[in-house]
């Protein structure tokens, strides 16, 4: 140790930068970080995962992709994506538990936030103290996310909600939650009416129940809301203009994020093949099969990057279908492939084993991998939705 | 290489032409009666150029490379044009990569100004062993072969790989047809019978196994872009279909579970299309430029067959009938995947280089 780092000076000189992401990575990352992770506890996680931010943020990276003006490092998008893709060579621990704090709720507060609300919420986030959470989905809406019924009665200078959240990744620990709730039960469609607010979770009458995954985590968790009061002052935008706020925070969910993701399994997948040299890769089958993988991988990845691309160029110019082919895509992928490893591993791969936090869909885990990808053909508008938008919307097929 | 020609633009003019040319009741009625139009429509394509593409200009041709190629391979699979382009891409390849200065020569400028078709043996086509001056021979199913005035075939000599450059009108040269279920692309049995072989037939590669890669990665990117072409034009047309065709009272496209697999097909080729354009702008000499050219022609051409099943079945009983177009794209779609290397084949490769890697 002892060397110190200054990663964003480097910035100007691409190679230069990503030399000095590497060394910090190298120098920082400890190599047994998974076996150690795996070990932790649930009531300890939070610490172990709020001391990874806390090294990012010592060398400027705990929100590379923000600007400067809310204390983000301000770099180029190009940057940014160097960023996401030494992470992702590295192995270093994934952020899952921040996903919502990195991407949602800047995406919403930045655009939508006001000037206070800015001030007051968005440091907690660079300084690893606060961890988001999204409360959108209800029990009777899910994919009809607009049927939501979470009530949010004005009285005075605050408001009251009542009613049920569920799937809200991360609640458990959060200190904030994104909140959809109805402000106006008569609306003409059901998407008005509709109000987005801050809420903070140590607000008296809130009751969060993790709920058990199928890997064995609770990562997710139920929102109970019982007379919960909200100051006006965390109302984002205007009162009834929920729906049309919750679309832009859902939209930027797809650039980066997916980018970090996909970089994760093309380091994944070329380990594989090596891990399996003397293993099924002398199967000739599985060879093939996984020979066949090569390309959709790459495809996926040229379409990412195409879209980075565009980003960089003109967020307002970017194409507004790629998105939703790049997720339509990317879920079933990883299904296919983690499924396909499970089948080369055999028994080894159904053994249980204490999952691994902080490694998304890339433990290596097989089975847990496996039934991870869940996650991407399910949450943030499933695949079945995605179909509608594209045959809809860019096809141009008529409403059932 | 001048690549920095407008890709855009000449895609645009490959599609602009073809689809006055050849638009699809031509297409369809062609491929229940094949004939001379095919003829004519490839001395439209070497009027403008199309057979220059390639070739170096000091031949008489553009000097354009992969990139621009995989772009009209692309808009020929979208007409599905019957046209030899394929075994002409091909030999200019050959001879522009490994050519005698006198070979290159005598045959470049006619490929450039289409005055000589071509036709060049698949990997797994047979070898002549052409150690003497006199060869017979028999090499089965030669694609493009019924209207080659030039064969490219694979030899030996001296115990090195070497190809056999025959003009088809030579003494003992025969080519016989086999009929194809795809009537846009021709096959032949070439017959040898006491070929006079002289040294100006021979072209000896300094590297065959390098060259058998260059003429592999040709072929995977052309063949990979024609499928794309025709993957396209056959989901455009069953969507346009789906919008019209109405039962129960509603147009077939309003059924959510028609439309979600057509959402599923069109995603995929938006996907496939990227990398089929990514490999053909690869330089030839880049490590990953095999590599992505054989994944692109593997899956492309496997994703687009079965496209194309599908869109026989969403057109229900039309699509069985041999007036609506989709077969055509099914027929071409399974003998893309069939050629230059079935998709085992070259799995095998693929996963050799993931291996090496
Ligand atoms: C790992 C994970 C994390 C999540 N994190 C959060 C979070 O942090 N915050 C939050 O608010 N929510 C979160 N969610 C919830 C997620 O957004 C919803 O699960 C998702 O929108 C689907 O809703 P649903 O579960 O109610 O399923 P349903 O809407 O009941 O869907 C059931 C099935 O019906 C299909 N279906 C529904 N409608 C249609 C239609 N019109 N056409 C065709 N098929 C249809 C669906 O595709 C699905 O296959 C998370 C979910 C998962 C899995």
């Amino acid at each position: 140790m002892g060397r110190t780092f200054d990663i964003l000076s480097r910035v100007g000189d691409e190679p230069a930068f990503r030399q000095e992401i590497r060394d910090w990575l190298a120098a920082t990352v400890p190599a047994d970080w998974r076996q150690r992770w795996q070990a932790v506890r649930e009531s300890e996680l939070k610490a172990i995962v709020v001391d990874w931010l806390e090294e990012r943020r010592k060398v400027g990276l705990a929100t590379p992709h923000w600007p400067r003006e809310w204390g983000g490092p301000g770099i180029p998008f190009a940057y940014q994506i160097i960023v996401y893709e030494e992470f992702a060579r590295a192995d270093a621990p994934e952020l899952d538990m921040y996903t919502i704090s990195l991407f949602h709720t800047p995406a919403t507060l930045f655009e939508h936030g006001t000037e206070e609300q800015k001030d007051r919420y968005l440091g907690g986030i660079t300084h690893g103290t606060d961890i988001w959470c999204q409360g959108f989905s209800e029990p009777g809406a899910g994919s009809d996310l607009a049927a939501l019924r979470t009530a949010a009665r004005r009285e005075d200078d605050h408001y009251v909600i009542n009613g049920q959240k569920i799937w809200s990744s991360a609640a458990m620990h959060a200190d904030y939650c994104l909140l959809l709730a109805r402000t106006d039960p008569n609306g003409k469609r059901k998407h008005d009416g509709i109000s987005y607010f801050i809420m903070d979770m140590k607000t008296p009458g809130i009751d969060v129940r993790p709920i058990p995954q199928i890997t064995g985590e609770s990562e997710f968790a139920e929102i109970f809301l019982d007379d919960v009061k909200i100051p006006v002052g965390n109302l984002i935008g205007a009162e009834g203009n929920g729906w049309q706020i919750a679309q832009s925070t859902l939209s930027t969910e797809r650039g980066l994020l997916i980018f970090g993701a996909v970089e994760r399994l093309a380091h994944s997948f070329e380990l594989d093949a090596r891990d399996a040299r003397d293993g099924w890769m002398r199967d000739v089958q599985f060879r093939r099969e996984y020979a066949a993988f090569h390309a959709e991988l790459q495809s996926l990845r040229l379409m990412i990057r195409k879209l980075l691309i565009e980003l960089e160029a003109n967020p307002d110019k970017a194409s507004p279908t790629l998105p939703t082919y790049i997720k339509l895509i990317w879920g079933p992928f990883l299904q296919r492939y983690t499924e396909f490893l499970l089948r080369a591993e055999g028994i080894d791969a159904l053994k249980w084993q204490p999952s691994i936090p902080g490694t998304g869909h890339s433990s290596r885990l097989r089975m847990n991998d496996f039934l991870k990808s869940y996650g991407w053909t399910i949450a943030g508008g499933s695949n079945e939705i995605m179909r509608n938008i594209i045959s809809e919307r860019i096809l141009g097929l008529p409403r059932g | 290489m001048s690549d920095d020609i407008d890709l855009g633009v000449l895609a645009e003019s490959f599609a602009e032409m073809l689809g006055a040319e050849w638009p699809r009741e031509k297409a369809v009625a062609y491929a229940r009666a094949p004939g001379p139009a095919a003829q004519t429509l490839w001395g439209e394509m070497a009027a403008l150029g199309w057979t220059a593409l390639t070739v170096p200009a000091e031949h008489g041709g553009l000097g354009l490379g992969t990139a621009a190629a995989a772009h009209l391979h692309s808009a020929l699979g979208t007409a599905a044009a019957p046209v030899p382009m394929l075994g002409t891409t091909l030999a200019a390849e050959l001879l522009v990569a490994a050519g005698s200065p006198a070979q290159q020569a005598e045959w470049l400028p006619r490929l450039a100004d289409g005055s000589v078709r071509a036709a060049v043996a698949q990997p797994t086509d047979a070898v002549i062993a052409a150690e003497n001056a006199v060869v017979s021979a028999t090499i089965p199913d030669m694609v493009d072969a019924p209207s080659a005035d030039l064969l490219c075939l694979r030899g030996t000599r001296g115990g090195c790989a070497c190809w056999l450059i025959l003009p088809r009108e030579a003494a003992g040269v025969s080519v016989e047809a086999t009929a194809l279920t795809d009537t846009t692309r021709t096959l032949g049995t070439v017959t040898l019978d006491g070929v006079a072989i002289t040294d100006a037939a021979i072209l000896l590669p300094d590297n065959a196994a390098g060259l058998a890669d260059r003429l592999l990665r040709a072929a995977a990117i052309a063949i990979a872009a024609d499928a794309i072409g025709g993957g396209e034009a056959a989901l455009a047309g069953t969507i346009d279909y789906m919008k019209t065709r109405e039962q129960f009272g509603r147009v077939i496209g309003s059924f959510q579970a028609l439309k979600h697999r057509v959402a599923d097909h069109q995603a995929a080729l938006v996907a496939a299309r990227g990398l089929v354009e990514h490999a053909a702008g690869l330089a030839p000499d880049d490590p990953r430029a095999l590599l992505d050219a054989l994944s692109a022609k593997q899956h492309v051409t496997r994703t687009v067959a079965e496209i194309a099943r599908d869109c026989i079945q969403l057109h229900g009983g039309v699509g069985f009938t041999a007036e609506f177009f989709p077969h055509i794209y099914l027929k071409r779609g399974k003998l893309n995947e069939a050629l230059w290397g079935t998709r085992t084949l070259l799995l095998d490769r693929i996963a050799d280089m993931l291996e090496a890697a």
